[in-house]
Parts: structure tokens; sequence; C-alpha cells
């Protein structure tokens, strides 16, 4: 196998996933393996212009993807609204954390859907505010203002359905290497 | 910030979504083999040319480059680029550092411009490979930005990698034990998901410099000081430490709990965020000069004393101490005391516990920022 064929396919399987999420966290399922060919056909093609880490570009690529994409677009709040039902699924006496993660995924289904992009690569996807900001296209520092106001946005979305027995409070402290 | 809730909804994401999951077989083989076959036929020649160039050309090349740059580290003495826990004997305690940076930032010129414009220099550290034939090498990026302070103005950013190598001769001896290779196949710290962790390759090489274009995005408010604020807020803050103190403790979320350990997490809190101010936004001088002195009444700073920034500078370090879960970090400015500004920002893995860093050696480096340039400019960038 060629250097650029080795490369590339380690891109694939460390990215693919990745990619495949995000695509179903912005367009769902229906156009999710779509956006991923296109992506890494994309990337094979640029392959000298990918950058370290790969992921942030990837995920830009497959946003640009998604914005030019006519089902995607059409889609665009079906993930939300997935999101949003889940409050559907069998109650009983559900484990206290359990309840609070339902309770965050229908918070997240009803915030704006840039924000929502926001968190999810943030906290799906583990990237850093920098590698979040290559994806949608921002700074770093404006990147870090909307991730604060979304997660602010987030948290009285939590707090506003109640739906956990016990709200999940800001924690202010330590900020590890992610943010950084 | 809001961590308990950003970790519930790290965990609360849907299982099929997890990207730690494996890619069924076929699908692979299928993805993998259209991708690549869509290129041949388009015949895009160029740019599949300049990437065989990019990394195949010369590991002679690369490896003398590198090994010049090993050679430069030996004779530099460990601070400069892996700063060490080891530090000179502390002649000045943090509040007389901060003290001095602050009389520094006091007599620079009161200037502004259409842009605040910065060039920085950014270090990581990744672990390759793991055991004896494991080592860490840095990779280095060069950014520079432009923040518009007028109206219709547009963000623009410019980034290089500049390239990577072996973070001490240790690293080099095992790096040249594995043949030199041109590219690492860098570990990374994937950190929502169990699993396997994940390769990212590295290029030893430097690669191309990419300029990007956007429009403010949320408004104008570009900088985050604990919460939102545009470049004129960041120029109105208060230039008395107390209140520059007070105006940014409002935003504190943390400062009305009763947790016993507050008012150190919320000194933590106030490095953090007054470190960002010093470091990246366009403040008045004598707002500096009050972040400094404000700095010098916290809980938890110690000086690190005379230490060299990454790029061979010398300055005196500050610091705090952060519990993190992969093992205690150091949080440490590089100040200029003389000019009151930053030379540079670091994270350093004080003691390290969890994660793909725990063999790290104590004082081993995460990441650094070094400040190049921070400047108002008033024409357009190009």
């Amino acid at each position: 196998m060629a250097d650029d064929e080795r490369r590339f396919t380690a891109i694939y399987d460390a990215c693919r996933q990745h990619v495949w999420a995000y695509a179903v966290s912005r367009g769902g399922r229906q156009v999710a393996d779509e956006v991923v060919s296109e992506t890494f056909a994309v990337a094979w093609r640029r392959l000298a212009d990918v950058p370290e880490p790969p992921l942030p570009w990837l995920l830009g690529v497959a946003r640009n993807v998604l914005r030019d994409h006519r089902r995607a677009e059409a889609r665009r709040e079906s993930f939300a609204a997935e999101l949003r039902d889940r409050g559907a699924e069998p109650q009983g006496d559900i484990a206290e954390d359990v309840a609070e993660r339902l309770a965050v995924l229908r918070a997240l289904g009803t915030l704006p859907e840039d924000e929502r992009e926001l968190l999810i690569l943030v906290a799906w996807h583990g990237l850093a505010p920098r590698d979040a900001a290559r994806v949608v296209g921002c700074s770093a520092a404006a990147l870090r203002v909307r991730l604060h106001r979304a997660r602010r946005r987030l948290l009285r979305a939590v707090e506003r359905a109640e739906a956990a027995p016990r709200p999940v409070r800001p924690q202010v402290g330590i900020v590890s290497e992610e943010m950084s | 910030m809001n961590r308990d809730l950003m970790r519930t909804l790290a965990e609360a994401r849907p299982s099929e979504l997890n990207p730690d999951a494996p890619v069924d077989a076929a699908t692979r083989a299928g993805e993998l083999s259209r991708a690549m076959a869509a290129t041949s036929a388009e015949h895009t020649a160029p740019s599949r040319r300049r990437s065989r160039l990019g990394w195949g050309l010369g590991a002679a090349a690369v490896t003398a480059a590198a090994a010049v740059a090993v050679a430069a580290t030996v004779s530099g003495g460990g601070t400069s680029d892996r700063p060490e826990g080891d530090h000179p004997p502390v002649a000045l305690d943090a509040k007389t550092v901060l003290l001095s940076a602050a009389h520094g930032a006091s007599g620079q010129p009161d200037t502004t411009g259409d842009y605040w414009h910065q060039v920085a220099v950014e270090r990581g550290y990744f672990q390759v490979g793991k055991g004896a034939s494991g080592y860490v090498v840095a990779s280095s990026t060069r950014t520079e930005g432009w923040t518009p302070n007028v109206k219709g103005g547009r963000f623009w950013s410019r980034e290089q990698h500049l390239g990577a190598r072996p973070a001490t001769p240790a690293d080099a001896a095992a790096w040249r034990r594995q043949g030199s290779p041109s590219t690492f196949m860098t570990v990374l710290p994937v950190r929502v998901a169990k699993g396997p962790l994940k390769e990212m390759p590295v290029k030893a090489a430097p690669g191309k410099t990419r300029t990007t274009r956007s429009a403010p995005v949320g408004g104008q408010k570009v900088f985050w000081l604990g919460r939102n604020v545009t470049v004129k807020e960041v120029l109105a803050l208060p230039t008395d430490p107390s209140r520059l103190k007070a105006s940014l403790l409002r935003w504190y979320d943390g400062h009305d709990t009763e947790a016993p350990d507050v008012p150190m997490a919320r000194d933590t809190w106030l490095f953090q965020v007054t470190a960002g101010l010093i470091t990246d936004m366009p403040v008045r001088p004598a707002v500096r000069a009050a972040a400094f002195r404000m700095l010098a009444g916290l809980h938890g700073v110690r000086s690190l004393g005379a230490v060299k920034d990454p790029e061979g500078r010398p300055g005196v370090a500050v610091a705090t101490v952060e519990h993190t879960p992969i093992g205690d970090q150091e949080r440490r400015l590089v100040i200029d005391q003389k000019r009151g500004a930053a030379l540079s920002s670091q994270i350093i893995l004080l003691k390290p516990k969890n994660g793909i860093r725990a063999t790290w050696r104590p004082g081993s480096p995460i990441t650094t920022t070094t400040y190049l340039a921070s400047d108002w400019t008033t024409p357009t960038p190009h």
C-alpha cells in the first residue's frame, strides 16, 4: 500500500465514526452514509491539505457537504425532534442519573441548531474549543463565547424542564487539558 | 464551567453515535475503495503528487532537520522547550513578580486600532506508541489572528503546521530506534469513550499556511471573560484591581455555593480567566496592570522564578495547580515583567494519574502557547 493510501486509511479508521455520528446529529441517519462517502472522497482528493489533527478538518468538510445537501437541510430538525421525543421511553423506577441524562438530551433537542452543534462537537466528539472553532469556521475566541452561551442555555433548558429529580448545577472549577 | 452538565451531556450520547464503535467491515471496505477510486477517475494528479512529495520526500532531509532541532534542545537546556519540574531557586515571590509586571504594563502606550492582531506558536505534546518503544513528540503550529474592532470587520486567521519532533533527547533516541519515521503515529486522548485509543498521524515536516476569514458570529461578543464580551467591553474594563475582580466575579457561577474549598476554586477560576485576559485580549495598559495586581492578591498563585519561554526568551513564571481526572496539572503564565506582558501560557502535567499520559514524567508539558506579537493594527488584513 502506498504511503498516502496508508495515511488515508488511518485517517478513515480514526475519524469515520465521528464523521458519521456528526452527520447523523446534523442531518439524520438517512443522509449520514452519503455524507460520510462524500466527505472521505474530498479527503482523499485533498489528502495533501488534510491537517493534523484531521478530525476538525473532516468535520468541517462534512459540514459543507451537509449544507449543500438538500435532504440534509430538510432533515435538520429531525434529530432534534428525536431527542425531544426521548421522554416517551419507559420511565418506571429509572435510575437518577439515567433520568438526568434523558433530561439533558431532551433539553439539547430544544436548543437552536448552531448551539446544539457546538455542544455535540465538544461533548460527544471530544473536540477542544480551538478544534471546534475550525469545524464551524470561526475564531477560537468566538467559539468559546458561543460555547459558553450554549452551555448556559442548555442548563436553563434542563432546569426549566426539571424532568430530573435533581437539577443539574453548574460547577466551576478545574479546566482540564481540553479547555486549554 | 458547567463541568457536571457537560459530563452528563457526554454520558448522555446515544450509544449508536459512539465514535469508537467499530465500523462494519463491509462498509469500511466499500467506503475506502469508493473514496480512493473517486480520485483516480477524476485525475486530480497535482494534489496527489504534492501529497507524495510532502511526506515521501527524503526522510533524510526530515531526519536532518529533526536532528538539528534535537541538538538545539540539548544545548538549549530543558527549560526552554520542555519545561521540567526543577526550577532554579526562586528569587522572587509571586506577589513581587506580579506587582512588577503591573508596573511594567502601566507604562505601555494606550492605543487602539481597527484590528487586534496576535501571533502565537502553539505546541502540543503527544504520545507515540507505548511501553519501551513509546516516546513523546512535540507538534507546533503557528497561528495568527485578527479580531475586528471596526464595523463590518471580519475575523482573519492564519495557521501553519511548523512540524513535529521528539520532545527530549531520550524521546529522540526511542524515535531513532523505531527507524526515525517522518510521520509520527500519535495516540489520541479520546476523552468521552471507552474502547481502543485512536491514532493520529503527525508529520515531522512543516505544512502549508492556510488563511481563513469569517464574519463575527454571535454578534460582536468575541471574547470570553467568564461571560460573553465585546471588544468595546474589554476596552471598558475597570482599571482598579478590586473593581476588576468584582466585575469578573459577577460571572463566577460557583461563588454562591457553600463548599468548603470555595475560595480556592474561586481563585483558580480567577487565575484562569485573568490569565486569558492578559494573554489574549486587547485590554488597555491600565487594565492589564490591574489584572496583574489582582492576581498578586490571589491564593494559590506561586512563583516559579526565572524561566525561559519555549522560544528561549527570558521571563518569570507564576502558576496555579488544578486537579483534573488525568492528574494534577500546573497552569503557568510566563511574564515579561518589564513590558507587563505575557510571553507564554503552559499546562504542565505535575502528577500523572490516568490516561495515555499516565507514564509521562512529572513536569512534562501537555501544551504551551507562546505569544510572539499582540498589537493593534489598522490596515485590513490580507
